[in-house]
């Protein structure tokens, strides 16, 4: 216990409930682990309690029941809460959150003024991280004049400022488009890299989690349905729920009971018969939509179409497994 | 109460400051409603004896009441559609003149009160400034019908500025906009979509207008005591003023717990059905939306209001300066009969030290209640903090008329005849006025604002110092400017609670007026509207420049 390094974070079984006044959503019984350095994507669909999760570790909001540690030291239970200042944490908001009344250059040195840092050697600092993050040009301007992406960015920015040893993200990228989400993406895992902190990274989309995280865990209804590797959530899925909320997924009526089936996993020219319902060119690869006996299958080939809706065709399965 | 957005934003967790905070509200409201409150039950139910039966079965009593209630029904029913119809044809881009109008239409409400019911009697009545040039006047303006009319035009903006509130919060242009794609004309937009919405706002707005109307003294004083059209504020002022005589006493007692209750009555209902209406939506819609009209429509509707403004305050403002310039009443305001002889008379180191005595007292209480109310806006967070909120905002129910006698009796025998007697009335009365606007914005900060900055490693205080009181600054500066100009002008606490040598300068005005002295009183009343007016703009200006220097929008 001594010789391993403390986690990040640890959530033990953390409980919230609300008296009734707010409208996130509570949660029940969440037992989860940051490791130093890592990266774990909170996959759930909106209301299942992913802010109101980060809003607890953040100190935004106090645990009914449960603690939260960081660090190896608890700083919140259902009887004591340190505020959000005494912990290191930081945090990007879904809505920027950045305040109209400073520029980007005094927002991203506002958590080193807090620190009790001098404002020139603060606005240094402040202005190093700007230039990462290639908004440097951007440095004396309010947020109303930034566009969505640039605000984004200032807002990491402000979070790097914090140095904190745990990053929480609140769906960062919901506001942004595929271009600049994908930089976004970039950045956040260089800085991973060069800092070395762990991260809490919110979000409903699968791809996005897939992609970007170490684990993954699947939130519903503010309890943790399922914590695993991307491989793992993605090929094993605890049940038919988690599957579709880390992809695309058919359910088949098999005689041995019923499987999951990525579209991946199934291939046309088989032993097994069925007929085309519906074609979608997807660019790479082409998905066909098959009626069969045990039910509708979802088939992903490369390449453009090869069949068209009403023909009737074969298909075998590569590879499934079992719904519970 | 449940959207997120009702919730201030997270300043003081910490136990033990919100507790230290929480207790500082409780112990004022305690002292400052509760206990006077109580005293005045106390002396109806004990002290009083067997006395109350003969007050309530005395002839003047019912009648009082009676007449209260028909006034502000009938004060409600004509300036509530007078202010929506200001607020809704001033939305509209294609109105001329349209920025003075904004500014004209609020007039009415930064004089003071006691000054608009003096001047429409020199404007309107016999023997008065339009007698005097077209030899017509209305000698109802001294009965039921001039008070119910003079105070509606005195109630007329605040209806206006609720229904204004009402529009951009609820009535997004998008939703207007899409009405009109849908195919609907801009009256049937106005009628099916704008109304509907405004509807809660509408309530809300005659709720405190009846409120309002039914605590009012100074204009009921004025034009109505003469002819013996008594309310219920008067006819306390009176039985005050005899004070030797106990019963009229407990009279006055008795009918300042029933003015409470009937207000309690009205506004209890009122808000439990409104409030959650008024909560749901918020958007940040723009103004400019689809209302009805054209170019024609927007002359038309610009020379109405403008007609209404004259005849509501122009011409009596224009009376009062006539009859403060004028050597004598009965001769004609020509130039051959101006004088200056009543300014001159009414500049004594007296009414000066008046003028500082009302200065000092709005200005200590002003700020004080800057304080308070930001406090108990950032409180507002669990259900004690929202508790003291509602509490706070109650206060605004009670009449000015039950506050000044509760606080007589509660304190009088240590500090009646002070100042500081009048400052606590001020206290009491205005803190919903200081609190409304700050709570207002703190709803509309987004609470990520304060969790940034408090993730950022900032303490609740420096979070509030750092990133909350600046874009606050144009709501405590708005509070703070409502409480000083109306506790500049207040008279009808003033005029109960003041003592031998202690008057302000409004009680001043009020007791030249009295004593008939038409030209002092005239002079007395310019001076002050001028005073007034001159500092609403000054601090006007001063908070609309704040304002934009936080990236606050304008008010429309």
């Amino acid at each position: 216990m001594s010789a391993e390094p403390a986690a990040a974070l640890e959530l033990r079984d953390l409980t919230v409930r609300y008296d009734g006044t707010g409208d996130g959503a509570a949660l029940c019984g969440v037992r989860l682990e940051v490791g130093a350095g890592e990266l774990v994507a909170l996959l759930g669909p909106s209301g299942s309690g992913k802010s109101t999760l980060l809003h607890t570790v953040a100190g935004f909001q106090t645990p009914t029941e449960g603690e939260v540690w960081l660090r190896g030291s608890r700083v919140a239970s259902a009887h004591s809460a340190e505020p959000p200042e005494r912990r290191e944490v930081a945090m990007v908001f879904q809505s920027y959150a950045l305040w109209p009344h400073l520029t980007a250059l005094e927002i991203v040195a506002y958590p080193a003024r807090r620190r009790g840092i001098s404002r020139a050697q603060a606005h240094e600092e402040a202005r190093e991280i700007l230039e990462r993050l290639h908004v440097a040009h951007l440095a004396h301007r309010r947020p109303a004049e930034l566009s969505g992406g640039e605000q984004q960015r200032v807002g990491l920015g402000r979070a790097l400022a914090r140095q904190a040893d745990l990053y929480l993200f609140d769906e960062p990228t919901a506001h942004l488009d595929t271009h600049l989400r994908d930089l976004f993406l970039d950045d956040l895992r260089t800085r991973r890299r060069e800092t070395g902190a762990a991260a809490l990274y919110a979000t409903h989309d699968a791809q996005e989690a897939l992609g970007l995280a170490d684990r993954v865990a699947l939130l519903s209804e503010g309890r943790l349905v399922q914590v695993g590797t991307p491989e793992e959530v993605y090929h094993r899925p605890v049940d038919a729920w988690a599957a579709r909320l880390t992809g695309q997924v058919s359910e088949l009526a098999e005689p041995s009971g019923t499987v999951l089936v990525r579209p991946e996993w199934a291939r046309l020219d088989g032993d097994r018969s069925g007929r085309v319902v519906a074609v979608w060119f997807r660019g790479p690869h082409s998905d066909y939509v098959l009626d069969t006996e045990v039910g509708r299958l979802l088939v992903r080939e490369s390449g453009p179409p090869r069949h068209r809706p009403g023909e009737a065709v074969t298909w075998t399965l590569k590879e499934s497994w079992p719904a519970r | 109460m449940g959207g997120r957005r009702s919730v201030a934003p997270p300043v003081f967790e910490q136990a033990r400051a919100r507790w230290a905070l929480l207790a500082v509200v409780v112990v004022a409201v305690l002292a400052l409603v509760v206990v006077p409150l109580a005293a005045m039950v106390r002396t109806v139910t004990v002290d009083a004896g067997g006395r109350v039966g003969a007050v309530l079965t005395a002839p003047g009593f019912g009648s009082a009441i009676g007449t209260s209630l028909i006034v502000a029904a009938a004060v409600t029913a004509l300036a509530v559609p007078v202010g929506a119809a200001f607020a809704v044809a001033l939305r509209g881009s294609h109105v001329p003149t349209r920025t003075a109008l904004r500014v004209a239409v609020l007039l009415p409400v930064l004089v003071p009160d006691f000054v608009l019911g003096f001047s429409w009697l020199a404007a309107f009545g016999r023997s008065g400034f339009v007698d005097d040039l077209i030899g017509w006047s209305w000698p109802g303006v001294q009965s039921l019908a001039g008070v119910t009319v003079v105070l509606a035009v005195n109630a007329a903006p605040v209806a206006y500025l609720l229904t204004v509130s009402g529009l951009s919060a609820r009535a997004e242009s998008d939703l207007e906009w899409a009405a009109r794609a849908a195919g609907a004309r801009p009256w049937t937009v106005l009628r099916t979509i704008t109304m509907p919405l405004l509807a809660p706002s509408l309530a809300m707005a005659a709720t405190v207008v009846f409120v309002l109307a039914l605590g009012a003294f100074a204009i009921p004083e004025i034009l109505g005591s003469a002819t013996g059209v008594h309310t219920v504020t008067t006819r306390i002022y009176a039985d005050l003023a005899s004070s030797s005589d106990p019963a009229s006493f407990v009279a006055a007692v008795t009918l300042a717990l029933v003015l409470v209750l009937i207000a309690a009555a009205v506004v209890g209902p009122a808000d439990a059905l409104l409030t959650p209406g008024l909560r749901t939506t918020r958007t940040s819609g723009g103004s400019l939306g689809a209302a009805p009209g054209g170019r024609v429509a927007g002359r038309l509707a610009a020379t109405m209001m403008w007609c209404y403004l004259a005849v509501a305050v122009g011409i009596p403002l224009l009376a009062l300066l006539a009859t403060a310039v004028t050597r004598a009443v009965g001769v004609l305001p020509v130039p051959s009969n101006w004088t200056l002889a009543n300014f001159t008379a009414v500049l004594t180191a007296r009414n000066g030290e008046a003028l500082g005595r009302s200065m000092v007292l709005a200005l200590v209480a002003a700020s004080v209640l800057a304080v308070l109310g930001g406090v108990v806006a950032l409180l507002e967070r669990d259900r004690a903090g929202r508790a003291a909120g509602t509490l706070v905002a109650l206060t605004f129910v009670l009449p000015g008329s039950t506050l000044a006698v509760g606080l007589l009796i509660g304190y009088g025998r240590w500090i009646g005849g002070s100042l500081l007697i009048i400052g606590l009335a001020y206290l009491a009365k205005l803190w919903a006025l200081a609190h409304r606007p700050v709570s207002g914005a703190l709803d509309r900060l987004p609470p990520e604002e304060t969790h940034a900055s408090r993730v950022s490693g900032a303490t609740s205080w420096v979070a509030l110092r750092t990133v909350l009181l600046r874009p606050l600054a144009p709501a405590l500066l708005a509070g703070w400017l409502v409480c000083f100009l109306t506790g500049l002008h207040e008279v009808t606490m003033s005029s109960l609670l003041y003592g031998p040598g202690n008057e302000t300068l409004a009680v001043v005005v009020l007791n030249s007026e009295e004593l008939g002295q038409v030209g002092l009183t005239a002079a007395l009343s310019v001076l002050l509207t001028l005073l007034v007016l001159v500092l609403a703009a000054v601090l006007w200006w001063l908070v609309s420049r704040v304002r934009r220097s936080v990236g606050v929008p304008d008010v429309r």
